[in-house]
């Protein structure tokens, strides 16, 4: 321990393995913890089964019903992969995709008021045939949809009187005569919105998004969506071996982890089993710097087991439900996301679904309500109610970089956008993923 | 622009539909071989052997800063296989290496250096974590340094006899090789090519569907020239 790193990282979550892949690869000398014994912190997927059983304290165990425990693989954050997105992006650049390997998410789903779910068309034939709209609303739909996808900021050809920093979300809507069901799923099953802000905001981001679902659905069919198999624990560990490759130190099982400051309140290093490791800077996750973070929410999780197919989903092996907040009277998206043995998470015949979303009241497990009627009979249920924190400042003047926790998005975008964020602060230069990629010197 | 064919414009026209080409990468079976054992015993070494035929005693241990994987055809029976070897990347030096490293694993390569008894008895921890993490692969033995044989306190044929005996039937194939002075190398992967791919002939395991960005080929949509 007695040497000196330019960074060490508290924590295995996946942010912070992602930075201390790209720290490592440019050179860095890096030392990375965790208080636990496994990989992922917050971001892991926990097995044996057991190890989900005692983390929510249930006081028994998995019945045998439920299969080997070890075949498990249980997510305690629900996301998937966008197959366009940046997560995507980073893992080819970097090489780390070499270590994983992904399946397709089978199905998107909307919910509509009265309690019926439908499938996010996939394509042509599926918008053709979808009872989500009339005739005449979708033709409108299907014009609005072709502006977006020629919409080129480069060539005013393409804007039709629309100012992507000034038009809003809203007025591009009414532009072309949308209604209100319409809004409602575009906003929130297509451009992922987790709630109504984005209507008075301009629409150059709603435009984005809403590329960014046509361009990753275009990839691999069936859904946007790519989920790792053994769940998402696998992807903080494929960059943690990304840093071991480039010389980083792998420390597990420091439960007394904490950092150190030098009387002029920048980081001095990290002190662990009675030893100080010397750093020039310190990436961790909220949980070991709480006094630098501030708590700006909850987020609500229920982890079901089921032992079928969620109901109107043709026998879906995986997908995803969105509950826009205007279909059940909230201000936040539900969530559902669920997955089952074909992604090797779960003993055969056995789904494990995550209903979620943005608390907004005192009592949050209710507010799950319209997503967990949704799964029929639930043979286990795990509920955590989760503090969101954010860093209160740069961390530049203590060279202690912060995370924020994972917020209540189904996808990765705003946790690369984070990643971005910190790498820029921390090392003063701008992120370009062509500059980690890795390449093998033979060969 | 009537005719392009993105998927979420809907072109509503039915003629116009998109054809999907979902052929999946195909070619020689490729097998996934995990190098296991104690930091230090030469398992880098079988790596750059096995990479591009080079030994170095640099110390420092950077030699293979940035390599981790690497693929070699064999031929098994007249028909060519692939094996890909994984290095450890040294995370086994301070903690666990990750239960992601055993994923889908056919093989767990076991090494020991023959000059290091400790690095021996050790062993059956590996094994534990093996059969824990890889289900199904097989495990091959390997004692390095056999060139060293002789000086100070080594591992003996009855040590290894005891071993098997001990492990039962769970050990597929036992060499001794040395990387310094290449000897034994290329025929234990040959030979483990043979054992596997008669293995996986028995149970035939099917990965369809299997998706890995930037190596599976994407749809191929039917684009249709504008204008």
């Amino acid at each position: 321990m007695d040497e000196e790193y330019d960074v060490i990282f508290l924590g295995t979550g996946l942010k912070e393995c992602i930075l201390s892949g790209m720290m490592s690869v440019t050179g860095k000398k890096v030392l990375h913890m965790d208080r636990n014994k496994y990989y992922g912190a917050e971001s892991a997927s926990l097995t044996p089964l057991n190890e989900v059983y005692e983390k929510f304290s249930k006081g028994y165990g998995p019945p045998e019903s439920m299969g080997k425990p070890k075949d498990w693989n249980v997510d305690l954050i629900p996301k998937f992969l966008m197959a366009n997105g940046k997560l995507v992006k980073l893992l080819v650049g970097t090489g780390v995709t070499r270590y994983l390997e992904f399946k397709s998410v089978e199905g998107s789903y909307v919910y509509k008021k009265g309690g019926k779910i439908f499938k996010v068309p996939a394509d042509e034939k599926e918008a053709l045939a979808t009872s989500l709209m009339g005739l005449f609303e979708k033709r409108r739909f299907r014009k609005f949809l072709m502006f977006v996808q020629e919409f080129d900021e480069a060539n005013p050809k393409t804007h039709n009187g629309v100012n992507s920093s000034v038009t809003t979300s809203k007025d591009l809507y009414d532009k072309f005569g949308l209604d209100n069901n319409t809004t409602d799923f575009i906003g929130h099953s297509i451009a992922l919105y987790l709630n109504d802000n984005y209507l008075t905001q301009p629409c150059g981001d709603f435009m984005s998004r809403i590329k960014l679902y046509s361009e990753s659905l275009q990839r691999y069919g069936k859904s946007p969506y790519l989920y790792p198999l053994y769940g998402l624990g696998e992807l903080p560990q494929g960059f943690a071996r990304l840093s071991a490759i480039y010389g980083g130190t792998y420390m597990l099982a420091r439960p007394d982890a904490e950092i150190v400051y030098g009387d002029d309140g920048r980081v001095f290093g990290v002190k662990a089993e009675g030893e100080v490791a010397k750093c020039k800077m310190v990436i961790c996750d909220p949980s070991y710097a709480k006094d630098k973070c501030e708590k700006i929410g909850q987020v609500v999780r229920a982890i079901c087991i089921l032992n079928h197919p969620i109901q109107d989903t043709n026998k879906a092996q995986s997908g995803q439900i969105i509950i826009p907040q205007n279909q059940v009277n909230r201000k936040d998206d539900i969530y559902v996301c669920y997955v089952c043995d074909a992604h090797c998470v779960s003993s055969k015949g056995f789904f494990l679904a995550i209903v979620s979303t943005t608390v907004e009241t005192d009592n949050p497990e209710q507010e799950l309500l319209p997503g967990l009627q949704l799964l029929g009979q639930i043979e286990e249920k795990f509920v955590e109610v989760s503090d969101l924190y954010r860093p209160i400042d740069n961390g530049v003047s203590s060279q202690v970089f912060v995370t924020e926790s994972y917020d209540a998005t189904t996808h990765f975008e705003t946790t690369c956008n984070d990643v971005v964020r910190i790498f820029e602060q921390a090392t003063g230069q701008p992120f370009d993923c062509s500059k980690v990629k890795t390449q093998p010197e033979d060969d | 622009m009537a005719g392009r064919a993105m998927l979420l414009t809907y072109n509503f026209n039915v003629g116009g539909s998109t054809s999907v080409c979902s052929t999946m990468a195909t070619g020689p079976p490729n097998y996934k071989i995990i190098l296991c054992g104690e930091y230090g015993v030469g398992k880098s070494s079988i790596f750059r052997r096995f990479l591009n035929d080079t030994f170095t005693t640099d110390k420092c241990k950077k030699s293979t800063v940035g390599l981790d994987q690497h693929s070699r055809p064999f031929t098994v029976g007249g028909m060519e296989v692939k094996l890909t070897l994984w290095d450890t990347g040294g995370m086994e030096r301070m903690s666990f290496i990750g239960s992601s490293y055993y994923r889908g694993a056919q093989a767990a390569l076991l090494c020991y250096s023959i000059d290091n008894k400790d690095t021996f008895t050790i062993l059956s921890q590996y094994i534990l974590d093996i059969v824990m993490n890889a289900e199904g692969a097989k495990i091959f033995l390997c004692g390095n340094r056999s060139d060293c044989a002789g000086d100070g306190e080594e591992v003996t044929e009855a040590d290894i006899e005891n071993f098997i005996r001990e492990c039962g039937d769970v050990l597929s194939g036992v060499y001794r090789i040395s990387c310094r002075d290449n000897s034994g190398i290329l025929e234990m992967f040959s030979d483990m090519a043979h054992v596997m791919h008669k293995d996986s002939l028995s149970r035939m395991t099917l990965r369809k569907e299997i998706i890995r960005p930037g190596e599976t080929p994407e749809l191929v949509h039917n684009k249709k020239k504008c204008c």
